[in-house]
């Protein structure tokens, strides 16, 4: 065996294969990303400019694209503050019922004994096989029955309603966590089962709640499939729809308009995603995990 | 097989520091280890010669040359992790032959080299197997390949035996012993085990907190104790150790406490009688005293408070007030519950600090250079 | 004791109060879950229109779908963007996005992944709006503009190449999924293994290749499983983007039932009919499963877990 066997010859080389893997892992990364950065760049630069020449190199910088705020671009859409207080109302009711009715759901599942509690933690598991998207005839067949066509209600009950079972699982992980002595101890101490809930597990799950709150919201707040098959009067449009029209009337000519108002749509969007970022990539994990 | 020089070797995590200003020499061949409770640094040290970390501060030699920036896999060292990290996707025949299929070597070469090893540790008969399917000792001896077949100047092992159950332990205590002797090659344990450290190795370090204490053969840790810490660290059951004052009564040298007084012997007297200070700890291994029934010497009455039986021996436990005191006794000698005896400490056996947690002898040491 | 056993009652009571808190969650699940399912199996054989009558037909319906001249093309369409995308997008790409922002420094890991799922929480609309942008036919588009700049002639982009305009566009948000799932998987794995790789010799590629792929292979499995029929039903961006055209060129299985339903171009609400094609994509979705389930052996992967344990 040669004495010397550790020549450091062999540093510089390896130093220099190991600094070019990662340059060109950034290189592709960067290279990927593009197409995504460049699109969202677009919202904002082509928000506050005019014709952009060559369809990206800004002009002069304007406002002109935000009169829609104070002024419908047409005769036949609604004011632009009704329908954003629309979407609110959307994304807001989604979030109370799916968040109430998944908790309380989550609960009983996870911490009570009943006839059937494995039937309906399979059956939300099966439910999941079949894709909302496929079962939109039935549920306009079935908002029309009750009533629900063209209102908002429907939507948010629709949208609510198919959210519940992965809301059901993410917030039964949660439990689950709980430690069953901190529940014994209460009932021990004095508390009815639902003042146990109330007082002592719903603080606990708070971190879960957050979490199902946050996707429950931007769902809503983006809703489109449903509120334009079950939603056509403009009183109940939602930014969605406002887009739709937008893309629909002017398809390909005023960019300007379009990337203000998505800009518009998108703010509460971006500003909820840079602080939840985080929670939403877990969740995202989380849920699937759990079956979904 | 190479040598291994570390140099004012230090790892920070952040503000965390792991290994500080570590200086250790191993000889070529030599088998030594890395003795410490956990999150000492020992670990660290480890994956720093392997190349996993890159030392924060310092100098990494093998065989006096500077591998620092030397990649894990030019480096020539076999790992075997405490996890023993056996790859669960592939039989054993191809985690050990992994190293060399990465290396190129030729298949029939491999297969040579796979089985020679494989014979060397006794699991030819498990190649076939998949790593979920063996015992906790057989994946053990199968990482011990994995990290052999490649013919490593350098044999790391990071707490090898630890997922062991006690008698498995001590088999492949000597197992490895008799491999690393075969093999000729330059090996560092890592452990937490003080035995596993003493007996396997030629050279041991105690390391607390990132800092090296003491780097000798095990009878030296043993015997002199640098500080307090590799004092109460070494040895099962533990030293005694007992907060004293120096002094002279009636011209007599003497150790005081609120409960006893402990007369020494002269040359105590005049070492202790040299330094500036009247407070220090005293250390006596429970071995290192006799119990009798009447008094000899220099010694001190005590009144039996428990004792547990340890099948070779006896532990006698002693109260002085706050202090408790163990004295192993040999199995002849019978004890009771509150009998009264003479603790008779062998005076030349017994360990004196200073408030620093110094050595008194380490000190002395200190002042003839 | 005359009021009975009070055992039995407190169960009762219990059972009772379980119900209560499920009522809401059951409601909605029957409701807009289990109702619908049924529903539409059930108006599949009929040949209900804008008058929401229920006239059964039989298998009317299906014979129609036999004899749709547009079927073939719609089912190679739903097989090239189902497969398409899966291939290029959901698993490999998602696998590249998971293997770089792991090996790269952890916060621009974070940031790149925050980027590839930003897409996926975007409002469809929104979404869809950047691509007509970028795929502008005008010279207003991001691409057109360039080709003008070079002097180049603008192209009609969603019309020459709608199969890669729905691969593009669907599978930049698809792609974040796997790479979410498998950069978990990836963070799962125990170091020890890697560095033991490391030790071994292997490199970043012989680390992937030989550790990290072999160790994720459920999950990688599990992707393709389960975005095979995220695919096959998601036609929202594609309606957005090019309403399935140009003459059906981009229309697939889902979009088509949707657009016999409500699209207005139609004239009449063909719900029956549409009912019946959504019926054969649940069953082409469960054959798919099934097939997953035989070929993955998901049976055998769900134990694999317990044997790794040492």
């Amino acid at each position: 065996m040669a004495t010397h066997r550790f020549t450091p010859g062999s540093l510089e080389r390896e130093r220099r294969k190991q600094k070019l893997l990662r340059f060109s892992m950034y290189v592709f990364l960067i290279l990927a990303s593009l197409p995504i950065v460049v699109g969202y760049l677009w919202l904002f630069v082509g928000a506050f400019t005019g014709n952009l020449v060559y369809g990206f190199v800004p002009q002069e910088l304007t406002v002109a694209n935000w009169s829609f705020l104070w002024e419908s671009p047409s005769p036949a859409w609604p004011n632009i503050w009704r329908t954003f207080a629309n979407t609110f109302f959307l994304a807001a009711g989604v979030t109370v019922i799916m968040v109430v009715v998944s908790t309380s759901a989550a609960y009983v599942v996870s911490r009570m004994y009943f006839p059937g509690r494995s039937m309906i933690l399979a059956s939300t598991l099966i439910l999941h096989a079949f894709p909302a998207i496929t079962l939109l005839i039935a549920l306009y067949y079935i908002l029309r029955t009750l009533g629900l066509l063209d209102s908002l209600w429907g939507v948010i009950l629709v949208r609510a309603g198919l959210m519940v079972p992965f809301g059901i699982w993410v917030m039964k992980g949660f439990f689950d966590d709980i430690p069953w002595d901190i529940e014994m101890s209460a009932l021990i101490d004095g508390a009815t089962r639902f003042q146990t809930f109330w007082k002592v597990m719903l603080p606990l799950v708070k971190p879960g709640i957050a979490a199902i709150a946050v996707f429950a919201f931007m769902a809503g707040w983006a809703e489109y499939i449903f509120l334009v098959t079950f939603v056509r009067d403009p009183n109940s449009w939602t930014l969605s729809s406002y887009i739709n029209a937008i893309i629909g009337n002017y398809r390909f000519t005023n960019y300007g308009l379009l990337a203000a108002v998505s800009l518009f749509y998108m703010f509460p969007v971006l500003l909820f995603f840079l602080l939840t970022q985080k929670l939403l990539m877990k969740v995202t994990v989380g849920g699937i995990k759990g079956g979904r | 097989m190479a040598s291994i020089r570390l140099e004012r070797l230090t790892k920070k995590f952040g503000k965390v520091v792991a290994v500080n200003n570590l200086n250790l020499e191993v000889r070529d061949g030599e088998f030594i280890a890395l003795l410490g409770p956990s999150g000492c640094g020992k670990t660290t040290t480890l994956l720093m010669i392997a190349g996993i970390y890159r030392p924060t501060e310092g100098n990494i030699y093998f065989d006096d040359v500077l591998v620092n920036d030397v990649a894990p896999k030019d480096r020539y060292v076999g790992l075997v992790f405490q996890s023993y990290a056996l790859y669960p996707h592939m039989r054993v025949y191809d985690n050990i032959a992994f190293p060399l299929k990465l290396a190129k070597v030729p298949r029939k070469e491999i297969d040579r080299k796979v089985h020679e090893v494989a014979k060397l540790t006794k699991i030819e008969e498990l190649l076939d197997r998949m790593p979920g399917q063996l015992s906790g000792g057989q994946q053990q001896r199968v990482a011990l390949c994995r990290a052999l077949v490649k013919e490593p100047e350098i044999l790391l092992l990071d707490e090898p035996l630890s997922n062991l159950d006690a008698r498995l332990r001590i088999e492949t205590r000597a197992e490895i012993k008799r491999l690393q002797r075969e093999l000729g090659i330059t090996s560092i344990l890592v452990t937490h085990d003080q035995v596993e450290a003493l007996t396997m190795s030629e050279r041991v370090a105690v390391m607390h907190q990132g800092v090296l204490q003491q780097y000798g053969p095990p009878d030296e840790l043993y015997d002199r104790p640098r500080n307090l810490f590799v004092a109460s660290f070494i040895g099962d059951p533990p030293m005694n150790l007992i907060p004293v004052e120096f002094k002279k009564t009636d011209g007599k040298p003497a150790l005081v406490t609120d409960s006893f007084v402990l007369p020494l012997a002269e040359a105590w007297g005049e070492v202790l009688g040299q330094m500036d200070q009247g407070e220090f700890t005293l250390g006596i291994r429970p071995e290192d005293v006799r119990l009798s029934t009447e008094k000899e010497g220099n010694a001190l009455l005590g009144e039996v408070f428990l004792t547990e039986p340890l099948g070779g021996g006896t532990l006698v436990h002693f109260r002085f007030g706050e202090i408790s005191f163990r004295v192993l006794a040999p199995r002849e000698i019978k004890v009771d519950v509150g009998d009264k005896l003479w603790i008779i400490p062998d005076q030349e056996k017994l360990h004196l600090f200073t408030k620093d947690g110094l050595s008194v002898r380490e000190v002395g040491r200190q002042d003839a250079h | 004791m005359s009021s009975g056993d009070p055992k039995r009652t407190g169960r009762a009571k219990g059972y009772l109060q379980a119900f209560l808190f499920l009522l809401p969650g059951l409601i909605l699940i029957l409701l807009f879950f289990l109702a619908p399912v049924i529903i539409t199996a059930v108006m599949g054989f009929t040949n209900m229109d804008y008058r929401f009558q229920w006239n059964f037909i039989g298998l009317g319906n299906f014979f129609r779908m036999a004899d749709d001249f547009l079927i073939p093309k719609i089912l190679i369409n739903t097989l090239v963007y189902t497969f398409g995308t899966l291939a290029i997008f959901n698993v490999t790409f998602g696998l590249i996005l998971a293997l770089l922002t792991t090996s790269i420094s952890e916060r621009v890991g974070l940031f790149f992944r925050a980027l590839w799922l930003l897409p996926r929480f975007t409002p469809p609309v929104v979404y869809a709006a950047i691509w007509l942008w970028i795929l502008s036919p005008t010279r207003n588009g991001l691409l057109n503009g360039l080709r003008v700049a070079m002097g180049l002639r603008p192209i009609a982009w969603i019309s020459q190449f709608p199969w890669g305009v729905i691969i593009i566009t669907n599978g930049i948000i698809g792609a974040s999924m796997g790479m979410l799932i498998f950069t978990s998987a990836i963070k799962a794995i125990p170091r020890d293994y890697l560095w033991a790789a490391r030790v071994d010799g292997a490199s970043w590629f012989q680390e992937v290749r030989h550790i990290v792929l072999p160790l994720i292979r459920w999950p990688l499995m599990f992707i393709t499983a389960y975005q095979t029929l995220s695919l096959l039903t998601s036609y929202e961006y594609i309606l957005l983007i090019t309403q399935g055209g140009p003459f059906h060129a981009s229309e697939v299985w889902s979009l088509y039932a949707y657009n016999k339903a409500f699209s207005a171009y139609a004239g009449t609400y063909e719900f029956g009919y549409a009912a019946a094609l959504a019926t054969v994509l649940v069953l082409i979705g469960t054959v798919a499963s099934i097939a997953y389930w035989k070929i993955f052996r998901f049976r055998e992967m769900m134990a694999q877990p317990r044997i790794e344990v040492s």
